[in-house]
């Protein structure tokens, strides 16, 4: 015999696991999902790192533990866990709870499954997702394919644009190519340099672009840059451009950076990872207006639409299949060509990843559930809110608006009586920008409240609310402004 | 009653005059606001309503895709073509919501028409098996939802990505510790690899790009897995850089011919700047010689990266570690705990021999609105810029709460116990008529063809490879019309199609076994 395990039996018993899933699913319930949305309840307990490390008794140990233990370490988690869902949680650009996505969540999560020939049911339903997706772009065709968040949606552009250009260099590399280009906004999220140091194009040849007071994108300086660009020998390749900047919630003019981008043929990506949701909105959906002009959009539904990390789609207008020549690798393992079904739905070859979470079924239950004209609302409330947030904000004393809110970033300071009036004075910059870390850490060691902070160029850490969650209502917008207030008058 | 409903009667009664006050929702008097047809005063969502439907659900989960998916009288897959699944499922996406029941009718859909990946006659892929311990922390994850890129967003799964990420290095063997990171899958971490690789080699290629060195060149043997071709790709070096380097007759990398590629490429005028070796490869499960590559790039000053993302598990044996003889020079290593060890999808660690921060010199950006310097607690907890990912999923919790269920002896038995069954396995293979073994099984891989009844006679040639390569693909789609079974095969320099058979779980018995190579006959013994 090869050696002494009982082959014949099924080492783990099943019944003992079930029952375990049942005893933690009722802990999850409890301490997440109702303790989490329920305003009498903290958004966080705060524990200094080792303190929390002590109390979690991390260590991994040779012999395993009982059930009950395990059910208290569920526990543990939950507690220590920061509450996203809490309606006072405004740290993230995701937040909220929406229980159909979730419920999707599980499901995902108990299926384990990957996407290619093992998931017949999520490659048609990806499909279909991606379809409705780039139809509120405004493309009647297209690609497209879910990436695991949107730093990694921003890489596709990056290689695709690069591909498109030069595809020789999928083989080369980059050696056979001239030097090349890419221009990002003064105000863009950080991915854009990040992949072009991944992928080997170098952060020094990101050019950042001028933005306006409000965080936009000024095409005029686009324009110049690409020209000085060019002029230099240089090879523009791509312009990535903001829906929904990430501090200050700005919209770049898409319409005229699309002008910029057509005059000199380049690839034209829109992060909207943030923004994107607007487009389900009728009344709101003209912040992205020209976005059917652009040749890819990362759009981030976990963020506004609350579908749960991750949920990132990126979305191609280019219907030469594209993605699929720029990413295949031939697999014999994964993609034989003598299956019995039509090969082309095994879509795992336009991916960088091998296996590939099913990150659809959650979006796909959620719409399902709630509808188009569903999220639409979620959509349009969350302006309404910040509308009357920034009205109130108004009437308050001691509450200065970067300026007036585009999106649902509200970014304000806090000034605390002792420095109101007293801009004038030489050191009131140094002392204002020490007021946001002081709540910031009240807050959490209290953990009634979670908002984070910043400094941008040269404004010192302001607060930056994000308005999303479903949950949210009036009276958690007057506890937010009750409470930095509470927080900090004392400063 | 869905979000929908709820806001039309409360809008119902304002309009007729009802004070809101009554609601329990809401605690004391308060103004209702209402903008443009919107009430703010209480949620969209009506959370207890909502609620039943998660209850509902998660019955449903567990009786459908929990109970039925390891039950062995159930079908493994449900088969159906694309355009009737499409019809079955109603995938459109329409204005309108949907009740409740249609919900849970869906959710039992998509669960009916997926591949049960836990039942025990999955043997498809490189991972398979339901592991109850890591699904629940991974609906724990889902429900707690957060982004691991700072302490203060999540501090619990900060502090177990680090112990877990500690121990493994431990197993690997470095005794002076490294740093490492979860990603979302093993491609990402091998592409990790070579960033971090190309990095160390000359740091100025963040600012300058690929344009600051010569043309480099990455070694890897012929049986590596395509995310090597892919990072090359995608990273800027060029798939043709990546130079592949023949493995013997049982798939191993063969380090003298190494040696030469990479003569052969200095003698080019590239850079060769690293090794790319597979602990445990794709479809045969060789183990690439470790202690005699690390020889050679000690020599040329190579970096060595070992793709354990199907062998690392081996390191939880004391009796097969040795597999993987050698891994504590390395530079680097990816291993995908989802794999062998059946932590749910996905789970994959790349961990890196080094404590000089270099993960975070090659990846920073240090955006302010994350990473501020001004925070409260320590940041050197926010590990967030050692990653190219902004919002990254706590992958490592799924597999520190599975350990502490099990322990680590328990993971090794299981290790030890799929080893096994394969040796089984192939034993089984050579002692019954119309199978033929291709190799000895050094891992978990069983590669294998069926030969038919009317090919049996036939002389060992281009007619019968011809004929033989025609069984596994029909096989397959019996297989998986049937339901009864699913195995995956494919062709492989060269030879016709062949079977492989992965074991993975421990719900797997001999008579499972058995079954496979029963069933295999039964539905090709016609052709």
């Amino acid at each position: 015999p090869a050696n002494c395990y009982d082959l014949n039996e099924s080492l783990v018993d099943h019944a003992e696991g079930q029952h375990f899933l049942n005893e933690a699913f009722k802990i999850i319930t409890e301490e997440v999902l109702c303790k989490g949305t329920d305003v009498k309840q903290k958004v966080c307990e705060w524990k200094e790192p080792d303190e929390l490390a002590l109390l979690l008794d991390l260590e991994l140990r040779a012999t395993g533990e009982p059930e009950h233990r395990l059910l208290q370490r569920v526990k543990d988690v939950a507690k220590y866990s920061v509450k996203t869902c809490h309606p006072h949680f405004f740290n993230q650009q995701f937040g909220g709870l929406d229980y159909h996505s979730l419920g999707g969540r599980f499901l995902t999560e108990a299926l384990n499954t990957a996407i290619y020939e093992l998931s017949p049911v999520f490659v048609l339903m990806e499909a279909e997702v991606l379809r409705g997706l780039r139809q509120l772009v405004g493309w009647t065709e297209g690609d497209g394919i879910f990436c695991p968040g949107g730093s990694v949606s921003n890489m596709y552009a990056i290689n695709l644009a690069r591909y498109q250009l030069f595809p020789e260099a999928k083989s080369k590399g980059l050696w056979s190519l001239p030097q090349l280009i890419l221009f990002t906004s003064q105000e863009s999220h950080f991915s854009v340099m990040k992949g072009a140091a991944f992928l080997g194009i170098g952060t020094d040849n990101v050019i950042s672009v001028k933005v306006d007071e409000g965080g936009h994108m000024i095409p005029e300086d686009l324009d110049e840059k690409i020209m000085l660009v060019k002029s230099q020998g240089a090879v523009p390749f791509l312009v990535s451009c903001t829906s929904g900047t990430t501090v200050q919630g700005a919209f770049d003019p898409l319409d005229l950076i699309a002008d910029v981008c057509e005059k000199h043929k380049l690839w034209m990506h829109v992060d909207a990872a943030w923004g994107g949701s607007v487009l389900f909105s009728k009344q709101h959906r003209h912040l992205m207006k020209g976005i059917d002009r652009a040749n890819s959009v990362a759009w981030n539904l976990h963020k506004m639409l609350v579908a749960g990390l991750q949920c990132s789609a990126f979305l191609l207008k280019d219907t030469t299949n594209l993605m699929k020549q720029c990413h295949s690798a031939t697999a014999t393992y994964l993609f034989q060509q003598d299956k019995f079904y039509d090969v082309n739905l095994d879509i795992g070859n336009k991916s960088v990843q091998c296996s590939r979470r099913v990150d659809c079924l959650k979006l796909w239950l959620m719409w399902k559930a709630v509808g188009s004209n569903g999220l639409a609302e979620r959509v349009d409330r969350v302006f309404i809110l910040v509308r009357y947030l920034v009205e109130q904000m108004k009437i308050r004393e001691g509450l200065l608006l970067l300026h007036e809110p585009e999106f649902a970033n509200v970014c304000f300071w806090y000034i605390p009586p002792s420095l109101r009036g007293k801009e004038g004075n030489a050191d009131y910059q140094d002392k204002l920008a020490k007021v946001a870390p002081v709540i910031k850490e009240r807050m959490m060691k209290q953990g009634t409240l979670m908002v984070s902070y910043q400094p941008l160029g040269n404004k010192v850490n302001f607060f930056r609310l994000t308005v999303l969650s479903p949950l949210l209502s009036q009276k958690d917008m007057d506890f937010f402004l009750n409470e930095i207030e509470r927080l900090g008058n004392d400063l | 009653p869905n979000a929908g409903n709820e806001m039309h009667n409360n809008w119902e009664s304002l309009r007729e005059g009802q004070s809101l006050v009554a609601d329990p929702r809401l605690p004391g008097k308060c103004y209702p606001a209402v903008i443009d047809n919107f009430i703010l005063n209480g949620p969209t969502v009506d959370v207890h309503a909502v609620e039943s439907f998660v209850h509902h659900a998660m019955e449903m989960i567990m009786d459908e895709a929990v109970k039925k998916a390891s039950d062995v009288q159930e079908k493994v897959c449900e088969w159906r073509s694309p355009e009737q699944l499409k019809e079955l499922l109603d995938l459109d996406l329409r204005d309108e919501g949907e009740p409740e029941s249609k919900i849970l009718q869906r959710c039992r859909d998509a669960i009916r028409y997926s591949i049960k990946t836990g039942h025990r006659h999955f043997f498809n892929q490189l991972y398979a098996g339901m592991e109850p311990y890591s699904m629940v922390a991974s609906f724990i994850t889902e429900a707690i939802k957060t982004s691991l890129y700072t302490y203060e967003v999540a501090p619990v799964f900060t502090l177990m990505e680090e112990t877990v990420l500690r121990k493994m290095i431990e197993m690997v063997g470095w005794e002076e510790g490294g740093d490492g990171i979860f990603n979302p899958g093993g491609s990402m971490s091998n592409m990790y690899a070579v960033n971090l690789a190309r990095y160390h080699y000359c740091p100025d290629i963040k600012e300058d790009g690929l344009v600051a060195v010569q043309r480099l060149v990455i070694l890897a043997s012929q049986e590596c897995h395509y995310s090597i071709s892919k990072s090359a790709a995608l990273l800027g070096i060029g798939t043709k850089n990546v130079y592949m380097v023949p493995s013997d007759s049982r798939g191993k990398m063969i380090p003298s011919a190494l040696e030469e590629l990479i003569k052969t490429a200095k003698s080019e005028g590239a850079v060769p700047f690293m090794v790319n070796a597979t602990a445990g490869t794709t479809v045969l499960g060789a183990f690439d010689p470790i202690e005699e590559i690390a020889d050679i790039c000690e020599k040329y000053n190579l970096w060595l990266h070992v793709d354990a993302c199907w062998g690392g598990a081996a390191l939880m044996s004391d009796r097969h570690k040795h597999l993987l003889k050698g891994i504590h020079r390395v530079n680097s290593v990816a291993w995908n705990p989802h794999k062998m060890l059946m932590v749910s999808l996905q789970c994959s660690a790349f961990l890196v021999r080094d404590k000089t921060s270099l993960l975070q010199r090659c990846h920073s950006a240090q955006a302010s609105y994350l990473f501020q310097q001004d925070k409260f607690y320590d940041v050197s907890y926010d590990t967030g810029d050692k990653s190219v990912q902004c919002s990254r999923k706590p992958d490592a919790f799924k597999f520190w709460l599975m350990w502490k269920a099990l322990g680590t002896r328990e993971l090794e038995q299981r290790v030890d116990r799929a080893l096994a069954m394969a040796r089984h396995l192939a034993q089984a293979i050579k002692k019954r008529e119309g199978f033929t073994l291709l190799m000895e099984p050094e891992y978990a891989n069983v590669c294998f063809w069926y030969v038919p009844p009317s090919m049996r006679s036939l002389p060992a040639g281009p007619e019968l490879w011809e004929k033989l390569h025609t069984v596994a693909p029909v096989v397959k789609e019996r297989m998986m019309k049937k339901g009864s079974l699913m195995v995956g095969y494919q062709a492989h320099h060269g030879q016709p199609n062949f079977f492989r058979m992965v074991v993975i779980s421990p719900q797997v018995s001999r008579e499972d076994l058995d079954f496979v190579l029963d069933e295999i006959h039964s539905l090709g013994k016609d052709l």
